[in-house]
């Protein structure tokens, strides 16, 4: 079973990503989410890409546990605004997981744009990652994350 | 000037330990070079022709005499004893070792400087008008907004891996003297009809491959609306600049392709969206900024009459010896203040037998000294790489030149053609076609007669090693930008360009010339010039633009000799 960082703790992740076979409950991509509409059951998760427009999740973001959002390579930046929309304009609660080419350098901006989980690239070094929760004690923006409150000015 | 607090100080001291540990980290092999690479970028650390290249924000330009000192420090400690002040405002160090770039970034922190987000594709160094603060044109001085951009694009969680690089400018006076049109965001602080200031906004202007200048987003932003507008701004180029190809990822692609009407309603949907949670400015907090930018202590004193033979009209050779010498730097390097008795001081980095924007330790220990003396102890940088004193008194200015001049710091040309705009070319950048630095040495031998280069009046020459366009030759009078063909150096040449008032992007005038034949493709166009003039006023961006480029194309590829 895949380890994932989840609110500082190293835990077992019981959900399967859409492409997965086995046990517990799977997360839906997310044209099928948006298609599923009102009869998606309370609870569900769902994984986007990059491209995704966060904001057609709104009506059905009451009903979702989990959202994975998948980077595909080291750089691309547009899941930082997909997590910022998500936590701020659109209020999601649940648990919000950065999955892909994550690494510990990408740990600290990741959790103040409202990321709870990280599913590491594999061979990165989850605790190390998790040192880098500690990594600036201050700050220039307010920021939607609740994992790391950095201090701020004022 | 900003000074460091608590959280700036213990914000710049985590930041040179993280990256001293990931420094360690890619010397163990713990990383690899392409997951190294965009972390030393945001670090100011390039990898070079020679050595790494580590670029040092100057933010907006402007230092103190401590600041200039430990860029002397730096230079002589850890370079080979001179730095490189770029069109960014910023200084670049050629010579730096790897391993010792913690090192260096810790000295910096020490005097409240960093290298932050100086390369990278992230929001870089916010430039402005070198004259800030003392021009008498200015609705308000645009530094405390520099400032603030600057803190609150200081490793911002959201914008901090963009499709590519992002430039914004800010100006408070009427006359830009920051290139903000060629900007991905120039801000231009105006007043409404009812005298409250505000931003014009622009967006999508670069030069580069596919030069452009800027379209207007907003005729008129509140003040405090700000940081909401431009994050509404980021997050729309943020989610739809493209990512695959570099060439087209900067954010006047976006606008391009999208129409400006369409994007400007991206941005304003956005802006709505966002504005319960977007950062609001406090009026106290831009107070606060404001109150580090208050004039200095300026004395109660007469103007000083200019020397005799420096009014309209004058020669440099009206009299003689030292006299004219001091003449010619004040009429050519010095120019008004907003108060009197005061006058704002070039310093020039172009003298001959120098790379233009180099200085040595040694000048810059000496210039914090002089700027401890006669100008309240701050130097600023300008986007065309020269220095200057901003608040001189009238009265020091004959002892301030008498210092500058055994320094190699009072070379009278500011504004001619030899105050040329270089990048450091094939000589450093690994992404240069052709070499600058010899162009700009053969231009200075070439241009050496002073009489000749007042006559020809304000030039400005912009010459670029690379279609990259780091020497912003699509906006100079004379443009000049190295290709490589087969192997060789050539340069393009292009007329009409204009960084400012009316902005516009030069035309090329033909074939490319060969290395050799640059200054004297130069020497043809002027030529052409000083025959056609309308009178002793127009200057030569004016008679290109009365004239087209053709009568300067025919007289360039008069013979084959100067083409290709």
């Amino acid at each position: 079973m895949r380890q994932i960082l989840r609110q500082r703790e190293l835990t077992a992740d019981a959900w399967r990503y859409p492409d997965e076979s086995g046990e517990g409950p799977q997360a839906l991509p997310f044209a099928a989410l948006v298609a599923a509409g009102d009869s998606l059951p309370a609870g569900s998760g769902v994984v986007i890409g990059p491209t995704d427009d966060v904001r057609l999740l709104a009506p059905c973001l009451a009903r979702l546990a989990l959202i994975v959002v998948h980077f595909e390579k080291n750089g691309d930046g547009r899941g930082f605004s997909q997590a910022q929309v998500l936590r701020q304009q659109l209020g999601y609660q649940g648990e919000l997981r950065a999955s892909g080419a994550i690494k510990r350098d990408h740990i600290f901006l990741l959790a103040r744009c409202g990321f709870d989980a990280f599913d590491l690239d594999p061979g990165e070094d989850a605790l190390a990652a998790l040192a880098q929760l500690g990594r600036f004690s201050v700050a220039y923006q307010r920021s939607s994350g609740k994992l790391v409150q950095p201090r701020m000015r004022g | 000037m900003y000074r460091y607090d608590d959280i700036d100080r213990t914000f710049l001291a985590e930041r040179v330990a993280e990256f001293r540990e990931q420094t360690r980290r890619f010397l163990a092999g713990e990383l690899s070079e392409d997951e190294f690479r965009p972390l030393r970028l945001r670090n100011g650390l390039y990898i070079q022709t020679h050595a790494p290249m580590l670029r040092v924000a100057i933010p907006y330009g402007l230092l103190s005499s401590r600041q200039l000192r430990m860029l002397a420090h730096i230079a002589r400690r850890y370079d080979r004893g001179y730095g490189h002040f770029s069109t960014r405002q910023n200084i670049q160090y050629n010579w730096p070792k790897l391993a010792e770039v913690p090192d260096i970034l810790a000295e910096l922190a020490s005097v409240e400087m960093h290298a932050i987000q100086t390369s990278g594709n992230c929001i870089r160094n916010v430039t402005s008008d070198h004259l800030a603060g003392v021009s008498a044109d200015e609705l308000e001085d645009p530094r405390p907004w520099c400032e603030i951009i600057r803190q609150w694009s200081t490793l911002h969680p959201e914008f901090y891996y963009l499709p590519r690089k992002f430039k914004i400018a800010v100006t408070g006076a009427p006359t830009d003297r920051a290139a903000s049109e060629v900007h991905d965001i120039g801000l231009h602080i105006v007043r409404d009809a009812s005298g409250a200031a505000g931003f014009e906004v622009l967006v999508g202007g670069g030069l580069g491959r596919m030069p452009m200048i800027g379209k207007r987003v907003r005729a008129f932003l509140p003040q405090l609306e700000l940081l909401a507008y431009l994050e509404a701004i980021l997050r729309v180029y943020n989610r739809h600049g493209r990512r695959d190809n570099i060439h087209r990822a900067r954010i006047k692609v976006l606008v391009k392709s999208l129409g400006v009407e369409e994007f400007t309603r991206q941005v304003e949907s956005e802006y709505a969206a966002s504005r319960a949670t977007a950062p609001r400015l406090e009026a106290a907090e831009v107070e606060r900024m404001r109150a580090f930018f208050a004039p200095p202590a300026y004395r109660s004193l007469p103007d000083v009459p200019p020397p005799a033979g420096s009014g309209a009209g004058a020669s440099a050779g009206a009299s003689a010896g030292a006299g004219a010498a001091y003449l010619a730097w004040y009429r050519h390097n010095t120019r008004a203040h907003k108060v009197r008795g005061y006058r704002v001081v070039f310093i020039s980095l172009k003298k001959h037998g120098e790379a233009p924007g180099d200085m040595t330790d040694a000048q810059m220990d000496a210039l914090a000294g002089l700027a401890d003396r006669h100008s309240f102890g701050q130097i600023r940088v300008t986007h065309d790489q020269n220095l200057v004193l901003a608040d001189v008194s009238q009265d020091e200015l004959p002892t301030l030149h008498a210092a500058l001049v055994p320094l190699g710091l009072a070379t009278p040309n500011i504004g001619t053609l030899t105050d040329m705009i270089c990048c450091p070319g094939l000589d450093f950048c690994s992404l240069a076609n052709a070499g600058s630095i010899d162009i700009a040495k053969q231009i200075h031998e070439r241009f050496d007669d002073f009489d000749y280069l007042y006559d020809l009046g304000e030039i400005q020459v912009k010459m670029s090693g690379c279609m990259n366009a780091c020497g912003h030759h699509h906006v100079g009078h004379i443009g000049i930008l190295g290709v490589d063909k087969h192997g060789e150096e050539w340069y393009q040449i292009t007329l009409g360009g204009s960084a400012s008032g009316q902005v516009a992007l030069g035309e090329v005038i033909g074939p490319s010339v060969a290395k050799a034949r640059v200054a004297a493709t130069l020497a043809r166009i002027l030529e052409v010039y000083v025959e056609r003039r309308e009178s002793g006023e127009e200057t030569f961006l004016q008679a290109v633009r009365r004239l087209g480029v053709e009568p300067f194309k025919e007289r360039v590829y008069a013979s084959d000799t100067a083409a290709a």
